[in-house]
């Protein structure tokens, strides 16, 4: 029996170490015949909810593209979807996808708070992960200048460059006075900063009157507004981006803040672009619609396809975080890809990682690609609002597009030295 | 001077909101001895119903001018489940305060997935309902009308309270009930059915509270807690079971956070919370509850 035994255990040990010496007679044929394992990390609850669901919309229309056009070289993508929480619930959801389920790459992320956590824990599980919108910053400071299997979303500050960039070069002589409203987190605080900056780089005289910190999920906005209304400001500049960005549009439009003359820039409006209803948001504002403009005229097929496969599936217009999961996807593809070409056979992650550094691909906002340093490159969008449209919410009379280069520290630059320092056309 | 009515109408509407929440936490606390702290989920419940029922109506044809009144039913009717709660609480009428606290605490929990699962995770909202009754202009202050229908609706309930329960033959036994269970017991008064009227009294100021501010704020799962901890704030600066308190601790608790917003606005809480210590320190009853032996 134990004679048996033994030669059984022989034979399968046998059997494994001459599948090991030669991978190449059975991996090629596993590889195409088993799918792609993607694992998707995204907030289904809470106030980043709504932003989650529209990111895992993007990542299905990516994955219904992507299978039906014959997958990614040759294999289909299988999602496996868990929710994004608090930083080690959602660290524990990352462990189960890459050792329990054993998946290819993880993708999701939207609070920076969790990517900010997560980030060291995938390298040092060498698990290959893409942010949606999460980056390693520690508010404007990047904690991993030299990371490997962790690949982030633009700079949290982009909007805000380009909402302020905007202001000086339509507004510039028609505001002294400023005020500010934004959620009292990071966010908010480096996004203010960063408009000041840039006022003062460009000359432009000003005077902050107030500055207004609203906890994210204040419901009560009344006596803010009132606080800003009193300070009788030129130009109010907000990055209220989640629930409490309609409540303040109401509570404002309500208390008259915006029948004068008072100027506004909302760099990430565009997270709420149609809970924002004409009613009472008054046209001539600069809105913020970051990577995807959903009414773009000039947008490329692949957004009007999708815009419109959105709008006809769920009677609603696509937020930006649709665009960031579609990038992922496409990075992770193009990746993939041109590893698969240069190695003739299906890469390895390494070699999976080292193809995705610069590589460029075609999201549903537009062109963009993966930094060397492994931050995203994209095309944003923003612009004065109108009503002059078929919608019950303002759109964008005018649009302006900008690079993100543009809009971002290069590798291992201070943010607040890039902004004295960079050449920006206005 | 128009800053200054701005800020003060601001903190007014924030008073008049938390006087809602707060009187219905005095009530059960003046008669029952219970700290309630779900009083904030039922203000959660009232908002979140009230937007199903305004948006039912709606969707029926109801003209827009319609939504206070259906507020006002939707918030009466959702806060009759306080007969219900309260029949969960008779196990911890007689045990320490500990376990009141605990069960009322499991109680904002549980709402918190009720209201998840009924309701979903989204914050809710109605859009700009708000303004159908337009705006009143008081020179360069304008407020929106339907802002100085919640203030009068919420003077008007407190003025009705106190009325009711100083001139009704029902408030003078659960005031009495109140000062002396034994007593009232002795004396024949049904105290288990006064016990869960006073509750539902209770519950109904919070849903009503939560489905008149609705509009011009949103529903929240977030709203319980937040609502809470002011509400509280109220209460100690008011004294534990008085409706005086509750006004005046409202009033102050509104005001401050005004004055704080609008001057420092990193210092909300600071500044409310401060004054809660100086009461505490000074009158550690509250301003209009009994002195502490």
């Amino acid at each position: 029996m134990d004679q048996k035994r033994r030669k059984l255990l022989q034979a399968i040990g046998g059997t494994g170490v001459m599948a090991a010496a030669q991978p190449w007679m059975s991996a090629p044929a596993f590889a195409q015949n088993t799918p792609v394992r993607v694992g998707i990390i995204a907030p289904k609850a809470g106030i980043a909810g709504t932003i989650g669901e529209c990111g895992l919309r993007g990542t299905q229309f990516a994955v219904d593209h992507i299978n039906a056009t014959g997958g990614i070289a040759g294999r289909k993508i299988e999602l496996l979807i868990e929710e994004e929480t608090n930083p080690k619930d959602s660290i524990e959801r990352l462990r189960k996808l890459v050792l329990q389920d054993k998946v290819d790459c993880v993708q999701g992320i939207v609070s920076s708070g969790v990517s900010l956590a997560m980030g060291p824990v995938a390298e040092d599980m060498k698990a290959l992960v893409i942010f949606w919108d999460g980056t390693t910053q520690d508010g404007v400071k990047e904690t991993m200048p030299s990371k490997r299997y962790v690949f982030c979303s633009t700079d949290n500050e982009c909007e805000a460059v380009m909402g302020s960039l905007l202001a000086i070069k339509h507004w510039k002589g028609q505001f002294k006075t400023v005020a500010g409203i934004n959620p009292d987190y990071s966010y908010g605080r480096n996004n203010f900063a960063a408009f000041q900056a840039l006022l003062k780089k460009y000359n432009v005289e000003h005077q902050v009157v107030a500055d207004q910190w609203p906890k994210v999920g204040t419901t009560d906005l009344n006596s803010h507004v009132a606080a800003l209304k009193a300070a009788k400001p030129d130009l109010v500049f907000s990055s209220l981006l989640f629930a409490d960005l309609p409540i303040f549009m109401r509570t404002a439009h309500g208390a008259g803040l915006m029948d004068g003359k008072t100027k506004f820039v909302f760099p990430a409006a565009g997270f709420q672009h149609t809970a924002l209803k004409k009613s009472f948001t008054p046209p001539g504002m600069i809105f913020g619609h970051n990577t995807l403009y959903f009414d773009y005229a000039k947008g490329s097929d692949l957004q009007k396809q999708f815009v419109k496969w959105y709008h006809d599936k769920f009677n609603d217009y696509p937020n930006w975080e649709a665009d960031r999961a579609f990038f992922a996807m496409a990075v992770y593809k193009a990746g993939v890809e041109a590893a698969h070409k240069a190695k003739g056979g299906w890469p390895g992650k390494e070699d999976i990682i080292s193809a995705m550094e610069g590589v460029k691909v075609q999201s549903l906002g537009g062109p963009g690609q993966m930094r060397k340093d492994h931050i995203a490159e994209q095309t944003f969008y923003q612009g004065i609002t109108t009503h002059d449209n078929k919608y019950d919410f303002p759109t964008l009379g005018t649009v302006d597009v900008m690079y993100s280069d543009q809009l971002q520290k290069g590798t291992g630059q201070d943010f607040w030295k890039w902004i004295e320092t960079a050449n920006i056309k206005l | 001077m128009t800053a200054l009515l701005d800020i003060l109408i601001g903190g007014v509407f924030h008073a008049a909101v938390l006087f809602l929440v707060a009187a219905g936490l005095q009530l059960v606390f003046g008669v029952q001895k219970i700290v309630n702290l779900a009083c904030g989920s039922f203000y959660a419940l009232g908002a979140y119903f009230g937007i199903t029922a305004v948006s039912w109506c709606l969707a029926h044809g109801m003209p827009p001018g319609l939504f206070l009144p259906v507020l006002v039913v939707a918030g009466l009717a959702i806060g009759l489940i306080g007969p219900f709660i309260e029949a969960l609480l008779l196990t911890v009428y007689h045990r320490d305060e500990a376990f009141q606290l605990l069960l009322t605490f499991a109680l904002v929990l549980m709402f918190q997935d009720i209201l998840r699962f009924f309701w979903g995770a989204d914050p809710q909202q109605l859009g700009d309902l708000v303004m159908t009754y337009g705006r009143v202009k008081m020179g360069a202050v304008q407020v929106p009308t339907y802002n100085l229908l919640v203030i009068v609706a919420s003077i008007a309930i407190a003025v009705g309270l106190g009325a009711f329960l100083k001139k009704t033959r029902y408030g003078r036994i659960l005031r009495a009930t109140a000062e002396n269970r034994e007593m009232s017991l002795a004396l024949g008064v049904n105290v288990r059915w006064m016990y869960a009227s006073v509750f539902t009294l209770g519950t109904i100021l919070g849903t009503v509270g939560g489905a008149l501010v609705v509009p011009t704020a949103a529903a929240s799962l977030d709203m319980p807690v937040e609502l809470v901890v002011e509400a509280f704030a109220v209460v100690v600066i008011g004294g534990l079971g008085s409706m005086r308190g509750a006004m005046v601790g409202a009033l102050i608790v509104g005001l401050m956070r005004a004055a704080a917003i609008s001057w420092y606005s990193e210092l909300e809480m600071l500044a409310i919370y401060l004054v809660v210590i100086v009461v505490l320190i000074a009158r550690p009853g509250g301003l209009f509850g009994k002195p502490l032996e």
